[in-house]
């Protein structure tokens, strides 16, 4: 067998066993060390797999990770963002469709305090979305709204995909995370640009507040809500000043981060034991699921360099089918997209980011930059079916009215909008690298 | 199912559940760690043992805490095809996957210990000032991954009973 | 099972891709060529299969049929391990550590060493210098005071003796924490390097007094991987590795005075000759406390020893001072 067709059928056996439904990390580590006996075992293939546990223990920013999940559950169980939401909900009250706008706002600032999309998901679905819909807002249209907004949560930093992109393309996670902030805040901003014409167009899909309910709520109180929004800007600030005025490292800066919402949780007198220990329960879960998934696939990995996979794949694209890198880029962000919605946004994570990262730094690409079109894809991968996290989520916490059909339309729209987004990125890669290159090249 | 196995399923399962609480509060630790880093940095001298430690409490956490992560069925599935099956179907499935699954898991194991074997006969060190010695978390490491392993086949057991309409728990 | 099939090695650096481009991949380019499929060298950068950790031992095992680094960065169990990495003003120039290798017995000891433990040491005679390239400029020794610096670790050993603080983070991560000031600075390399890698990005000032000696350079193969070798193929594995050597001294020869003269990304400073006489007396202080823990090491160091006087005694061109 020639390495080509070797690097095939790892690559079908995993699919295949991947479909069995078996626990992911299993498989994929099952398809690597299987390779790896089958092709160096009499020469101690075997220990490749193990050897990665130490790549993952020197790769020192992966601290962050069990670090932002727990803030983000903190956030989530403690109820941290109702008053933030109640902020939200009086103040763009009044505009059409301002309540989605309003969830699109409140997204954001989830978003910045943690580094999945399951926090923004289970805050969106769990306060905004029946309120949402006893406005009569239409359900399509906050379902798209909560699931696209949830997703913002990977791209804006702090982010976990971002951390395990940066250990596969080995880059520096402080200027990953500055690259995601304006394409995020951009989709965010596309996202209410969607929102704001479709309810303009028809102002039944998102009706303003009756002069009623607005009269209810005083000056005093729109005033005191807004101190809510503090919250998020102290918790968001005691993380970031240390970190970018060099104090402290990202590692610590994620520690301070959860501990700063523990705190907060704390001071609103939200923090029981029970918080504590789902918190802490649901960190190990979560932070298990993706360490074992990326150790199976650090060794499918190295494998897979070690077939020379990548090279194999260049010498097709560029030599054989005589295609710049330009189209070679767009086809891989097809294919991606295509993968997208059958696979979710783990597996993704997973199988694209060593096949594909190592070939874009060959077709000499900046990964900065290709972290941003990554990441972004990775959140059409978490929306679209069959295959979406988001979408089971949505279908268990969501109220009983929202059918998974609904569920599956109503993302539509918004794909759309992160299909722009993508684009945008493509054809102006300064929208993500002028702010790592600003702050990075004083 | 003959009384062994129940007794097996019984025990496997209360230890690792007991581990797994352990590692599960390891974050605090970490936390601590981090933070007095951080702290002593800013104040005095950065000292010279936070970063390996943290890094050997982090893979602690996650290899110690694998197998009740196992237990709380937070590894991710691909359920395409899975979320429509029956649940003897999927019991039978599980119960051929697992193999598979449990055959990783011993050939890292088996790099695990040729890993500590040799740290413990060269007295490997960690690289660095503090030069802490490897073969304390690669034996952690081993542990971790064994208890995967006896997870792991408690898990076959009871896919096994499901697969015979049976439930072992 | 291999047949009439080419023999293959995986030959994985402890070089990241933008250093390996020019220290290693050349020599791995030209032997392909020349094997004219004989046999073929794969080359991986640092960490691609296998952690530079575990580099040693999974080469010692056979995962791996050879690399390219010093004692230090694959932490190998040998008692020369300490010499790898910037053991201080062991040499000055270049040329000095395949002369100490091929003429002054260091040859014989690193094999024996390595033989030891199951491994072939097929040659050594790269070099780097180790300059200090920092956020803030040192003009004495007083400025060496408290900088928190990304070192090697005997370096880092050495240097703390002038009040540096030696910081390990992984390399990857060193861009990022001179640019957060988690870093004042680093002791890694000569300019060549720090221009290659970027660090020139990221630092200010060049210290051109070469604070140790040299980085030195080897080559490495699995025992029995080597043994299987017919002698031809193992020749050619020997010269050409020679020629990775020889790449990185007139690399690195020109790369520091082309860039010290015509660099941009970095000012110049320099510590007075008569201060810098104290780091040096230093260095002889260390090399004691060296030698005094094995045997090995004391036959090393006194090689270090006759080979320098010999040097000084020469006069110019070996030695101005
Ligand atoms: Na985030
Ligand atoms: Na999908």
């Amino acid at each position: 067998m020639t390495p080509n067709l070797i690097a095939l059928s790892m690559f079908g056996a995993m699919l295949v066993l991947l479909f069995t439904g078996q626990r992911m990390f299993g498989m994929i580590g099952f398809v690597a060390v299987v390779a790896a006996m089958l092709l160096w075992g009499d020469r101690g293939g075997y220990d490749l797999a193990f050897a990665q546990s130490i790549k993952l223990m020197s790769w020192f920013p992966l601290m962050t990770l069990p670090m932002f999940i727990f803030m983000g559950y903190i956030l989530s169980e403690s109820r941290l963002a109702d008053d933030l939401y109640r902020m939200f909900h009086v103040w763009f009250g009044p505009v059409p469709g301002g309540l989605a706008i309003g969830t699109i706002f409140l997204m954001v600032l989830i978003s910045a305090m943690n580094g999945l999309s399951v926090a923004g998901m289970a805050i969106g679905a769990t306060i905004a979305l029946p309120e949402l819909l006893r406005r009569n807002y239409d359900k399509l249209m906050v379902t798209g709204v909560i699931q696209a907004g949830s997703s913002l949560g990977i791209l804006i930093p702090p982010s976990v995909v971002l951390v395990l992109y940066a250990m596969i393309a080995r880059q520096p996670v402080g200027k990953l995370w500055l690259a995601g902030v304006l394409p995020g805040l951009m989709m965010a901003g596309l996202f209410i640009l969607y929102i704001w014409i479709r309810c303009r167009i028809s102002p039944e899909l998102g009706p303003v507040l009756s002069p009623q309910e607005r009269a209810q709520v005083s000056r005093a109180e729109k005033i005191r809500l807004l101190r809510a929004g503090l919250l998020p800007f102290g918790i968001f600030l005691a993380m970031m000043v240390p970190f970018v005025t060099g104090y402290v490292r990202l590692v610590e800066s994620s520690v301070i981060g959860a501990l700063a919402a523990t705190l907060a949780a704390a001071v609103k007198g939200r923090l029981t034991w029970a918080v504590v220990e789902t918190a802490t329960r649901q960190t190990l879960a979560v932070s298990c699921m993706f360490l074992w998934i990326i150790l199976a696939a650090l060794a499918f990995g190295a494998v897979f360099d070690g077939l020379r996979a990548v090279d194999a794949l260049k010498g097709l694209f560029l030599e054989d089918l005589h295609l710049n890198r330009w189209t070679v880029l767009i086809i891989m962000q097809l294919t991606f997209l295509l993968m997208g919605t059958f696979l979710d946004d783990t597996a993704m994570l997973v199988i694209v980011a060593p096949l594909y990262v190592p070939l874009v730094d060959a077709l000499g690409f900046d990964l900065i930059w290709y972290g941003v079109l990554y990441t972004i894809t990775t959140q059409v991968a978490y929306m679209t079916p069959p295959f979406g996290y988001n979408l089971f989520l949505m279908r268990a916490m969501a109220p009983p009215e929202i059918t998974l059909h609904d569920i599956y339309r109503s993302i539509v729209p918004f794909v759309g909008v992160m299909i722009v987004a993508l684009a945008l990125v493509i054809a102006f890669p300064q929208i993500a690298l002028w702010l790592p290159e600003t702050l990075y090249n004083r | 199912m003959p009384n062994w196995i129940r007794t097996y399923v019984r025990l496997i399962d209360a230890i690792n559940y007991r581990v797994g609480r352990f590692a599960m509060y390891l974050l605090f630790v970490l936390m601590g760690v981090m933070l007095y880093a951080s702290i002593s940095r800013a104040a005095f001298t950065p000292p010279i043992w936070t970063d390996e430690m943290g890094q050997f409490l982090l893979l602690g956490y996650f290899m110690l805490g694998g197998a009740y992560s196992l237990q709380l069925d937070s590894a991710v599935r691909m359920d395409l095809f899975y979320s429509r099956w029956s649940d003897r179907t999927r019991a039978i499935v599980d119960a051929v996957t697992i193999l598979a699954l449990i055959f990783y898991l011993v050939v890292l194991l088996y790099g695990g210990i040729e890993s500590t074997a040799y740290a413990i006969e060269y007295g490997e060190k960690r690289r660095g000032l503090w030069q802490p010695y490897m073969w304390p978390i690669k034996l952690v490491m081993c542990i971790g991954i064994t208890l995967m392993i006896l997870q792991s086949i408690s898990i076959f057991f009871k896919d096994l009973a499901r697969a015979r309409g049976k439930e072992l728990s | 099972v291999l047949g009439q099939a080419p023999i293959k090695w995986r030959l994985q650096t402890y070089a990241g891709a933008a250093l390996g481009e020019h220290v290693v991949k050349p020599a791995v380019d030209s032997f392909n060529k020349i094997a004219q499929g004989q046999m073929e060298i794969e080359l991986y950068y640092a960490d691609q299969l296998v952690p530079t950790g575990e580099l040693f031992q999974a080469m010692q095992r056979g995962t791996i049929d050879a690399v390219q680094s010093d004692d230090d960065s694959m932490a190998s169990p040998t008692e020369v391990t300490v010499f790898g990495g910037y053991f201080p003003f062991a040499s000055r120039y270049s040329l000095d550590v395949p002369a100490l290798f091929h003429d002054w017995g260091l040859n014989e000891i690193w094999a024996e060493e390595y033989a030891k433990v199951g491994v072939k040491h097929i040659s050594a005679g790269a070099w780097d210098p180790c300059n200090f390239a920092t956020k803030d400029p040192i003009n004495s020794l007083a400025d060496l005071q408290g900088k928190r610096i990304f070192t090697f670790p005997t370096a880092g050993r050495f240097l703390s003796k002038f009040g540096v603080v030696p910081v390990t983070l992984p390399w990857e991560d060193i861009e990022v924490a001179l640019q957060t000031g988690e870093l004042d600075g680093v002791a890694w390399s000569g300019i060549t390097e720090d221009y290659t890698v970027g660090w020139a990005d990221v630092t200010n000032y060049f210290l051109t007094n070469n604070i140790s000696g040299a980085w030195i350079g080897h080559f490495f193969a699995n025992m029995d991987r080597w043994n299987e070798l017919p002698e031809h193929l193992q020749e050619l594995v020997r010269v050409c590795f020679d020629s990775s050597h020889y790449y990185r001294l007139h690399w690195y020869w020109a790369g520091e005075a082309r860039l010290r003269v015509e660099g941009t990304k970095m000012k110049l400073t320099s510590i007075p000759d008569e201060e810098w006489a104290q780091v040096e007396a230093a260095a002889r202080e260390f090399w004691d406390e060296i030698a005094a823990e094995s045997e090995t090491k004391a036959r090393i160091v006194s090689i270090f020893k006759a080979y320098n006087e010999t040097m000084d005694k020469a006069g110019r061109p070996y030695r101005y001072t």
